[in-house]
């Protein structure tokens, strides 16, 4: 059967575009540089311009289009650069909030911790990675696209010491739940992400004088991501997964 | 997790077993019916030793038999790249382009291969990027075809096959349940179950369901010091609403479910619940265990199985270690053949479902 030209040309203008916060190092970097052999075009930020010159180096050897942005997602001018950049690509079709606080450290007890310190916390870990939803929002109706935010063990658990991080995730986890119901009618799907404990920049700081060359890198996660990836958005919204866990579960049909 | 007291050693799972017990061609291919194979029953009674055609007869009416519909590719493939010619042996699809695959010297010679990452394999005229080691499973690397692997192992694939047999022609490697294409190897339990075993156990009052679960390679010895830290590849599966309501019916019953295959023990632990087994669909990579113990089912219809594989340790989870090594030490006796083309062997829980779960009750409280 012959497929008419103009389907072809549809077809070969419709290349994924991922925002990945955070990209600078750790996950972010893992996972910014998978979805370039992936073949998504990326926009990256973190704070460090440095690091994040790095990674856009070794992403440009994929041939993908790269842009790094450094900056605080914080400020609501540099999300507005962000959306503009993934806009001018042809429009955002996988949002990551991975930039991630994790407070004062050594982690304080609760009844001890700083509550203007908290609110910074709250500002990354929350209310930032919905703003960056909201203004996306126009773009990710347009690819049908999925947001994954990521959450963390502690916000469940009640560990000792990481109620001021894991509460901010636990909120988070909260958000990613409704925005699924909510954002379902639009075609836009939104899944929590829980990647485990794992050998990063943050999780040093948070273990500050302890020996944490036991856990595994970040890239331990990237088989759950090429799973993920080639899972039908909408199938998986609303689902809380953990990377490293034994199962990966999508809705049972038949 | 389990305590220390849990941990099974790699060294328990050791065992001597002559090179000959081995069946290097399927029985069709020694003038022989698919079925004319044995059958060794084991439980914490005993052994006993019988045909593959008296199954229906070893089983009660209400019992529940559940079968992998899982059907085999042809997942090898010749490669060629900076080491010369290789072979590539897909495990774990992502999409079409993007799988865990196992680079090895030949199908007889396993790596690892000195490979790097972003070196590149031709198939035919396609190219694999290799880009990262899997995690954890170092022999295996996430790879990138610029080709779907479909058309490639359409094009270039057979069965993935050992030094112990050649490659036979994909049919061999079907089961009658075989229906949806996924695994790499062959979910081989069910291979003697011919359409006159089948017709013979449903018309005794045994039931068939069944699952898929696409499976990957299958693990090589097991590498690290106690069992339970062998880490394995996810594998995609489905435990359909029909299939758990089965299975929840044969327990409430009092009858009993025979797993078809560690592929079938894989799914339906996988979905299990503490209430009873529910539909379930997904990735798993849950590796059954003695720590973990097995709970939806009571009995597995299985092959023989090599020294130190975690298959030994899902058998272990199931009828203890002492049953298994006494089993696998009357098998050798006997001269039972190993391998995908050898003789059965059905494995019991004992004491059974129920009464294993009230002494678990029991000693927790």
């Amino acid at each position: 059967m012959q497929i008419p030209d103009f389907a072809e040309a549809e077809v070969a203008r419709l290349r994924n575009i991922a925002l990945v916060t955070g990209a600078g190092r750790g996950l972010g970097r893992v996972l910014a540089v998978f979805l370039a052999g992936q073949e998504y075009d990326l926009v990256i930020t973190a704070r460090t311009r440095a690091e994040l010159e790095e990674v856009a180096t070794s992403i440009r050897r994929s041939g993908v289009r790269v842009s790094a942005l450094p900056g605080d997602i914080n400020d609501p001018g540099h999300r507005t650069r962000l959306l503009s950049e993934t806009s001018r690509m042809g429009g955002v079709s996988l949002l990551v909030n991975n930039a991630s606080d994790i407070g004062e450290t050594p982690l304080p007890e609760l009844a001890k911790a700083s509550l203007e310190r908290f609110r910074i916390t709250l500002e990354t870990n929350l209310v930032s990675p919905l703003a960056l939803i909201q203004d996306a929002l126009p773009q990710l109706q347009q690819t049908h696209g999925m947001v994954v935010n990521i959450t963390s063990g502690a916000s469940q658990a009640g560990y000792e010491r990481w109620g001021i991080y894991g509460s901010s995730k636990a909120g988070l986890d909260l958000i990613s739940k409704t925005l699924a119901t909510e954002l379902k009618p639009l075609g836009i799907s939104v899944v929590a992400v829980d990647p485990g404990d794992m050998r990063t920049q943050m999780h040093q700081e948070a273990f500050s004088n302890e020996d944490i060359s036991d856990r595994p890198l970040p890239e331990v996660t990237l088989p759950f991501w090429a799973w993920l990836t080639n899972q039908d958005p909408l199938v998986v919204s609303g689902k809380r997964y953990r990377a490293q866990g034994m199962l990966w579960e999508v809705p049972a049909t038949t | 997790m389990g305590g220390p007291s849990n941990n099974l050693k790699r060294e328990e799972l050791f065992f001597d077993r002559p090179a000959e017990l081995f069946a290097s061609s399927p029985p069709e291919l020694r003038g022989k019916a698919r079925d004319d194979v044995r059958l060794m029953v084991s439980s914490l009674k005993g052994t006993t030793h019988h045909a593959f055609t008296d199954l229906p007869d070893l089983l009660t009416p209400g019992d529940l038999l559940v079968v992998n519909e899982s059907a085999t590719l042809p997942a090898s493939l010749p490669a060629r790249g900076r080491l010369g010619n290789i072979r590539l042996n897909l495990s774990t699809k992502f999409s079409e382009n993007l799988w865990a695959a196992e680079p090895r010297w030949s199908s007889e010679q396993p790596g690892p291969l000195p490979l790097q990452k972003d070196e590149l394999l031709y198939i035919g005229e396609s190219r694999a990027l290799l880009f990262q080691p899997y995690p954890g499973i170092p022999r295996l690397w996430l790879m990138h075809f610029d080709a779907p692997a479909s058309e490639l192992m359409a094009r270039y694939g057979e069965p993935i096959h050992y030094s112990h047999t050649p490659a036979y022609p994909i049919e061999t490697y079907q089961t009658i349940f075989s229906r949806s294409p996924g695994s790499v190897e062959m979910p081989s339990a069910a291979r003697p179950v011919t359409p006159r075993i089948r017709d013979a156990l449903l018309g005794k009052g045994i039931g068939i369901t069944g699952i898929i679960l696409h499976a990957g390679v299958s693990s090589l010895e097991i590498e690290t010091e106690t069992v339970e830290s062998q880490v394995l590849c996810p594998e995609s599966f489905r435990v359909p609403f029909a299939t758990a309501n089965a299975v929840n019916s044969t327990h409430a019953r009092g009858n009993r479910v025979i797993a078809v295959g560690t592929t079938v023990v894989r799914a339906l632990e996988t979905a299990w619940a503490s209430d009873g087994l529910r539909a379930c669909a997904g990735s798993t990579s849950l590796y059954v265990h003695p720590g973990i113990g097995v709970h939806a089912l009571d009995g597995l219809l299985t092959g023989f199985h090599d020294p130190v594989t975690s298959h030994l340790a899902m058998l272990s989870a199931i009828a203890g270690i002492d049953c298994v090594k006494g089993a696998y030490a009357e098998a050798v006796q006997h001269r039972y053949l190993w391998h995908e083309f050898g003789d059965s062997h059905l494995i019991l829980r004992k004491p059974t479902r129920e009464a294993f779960n009230l002494m678990k009750y029991s000693a927790n409280n």
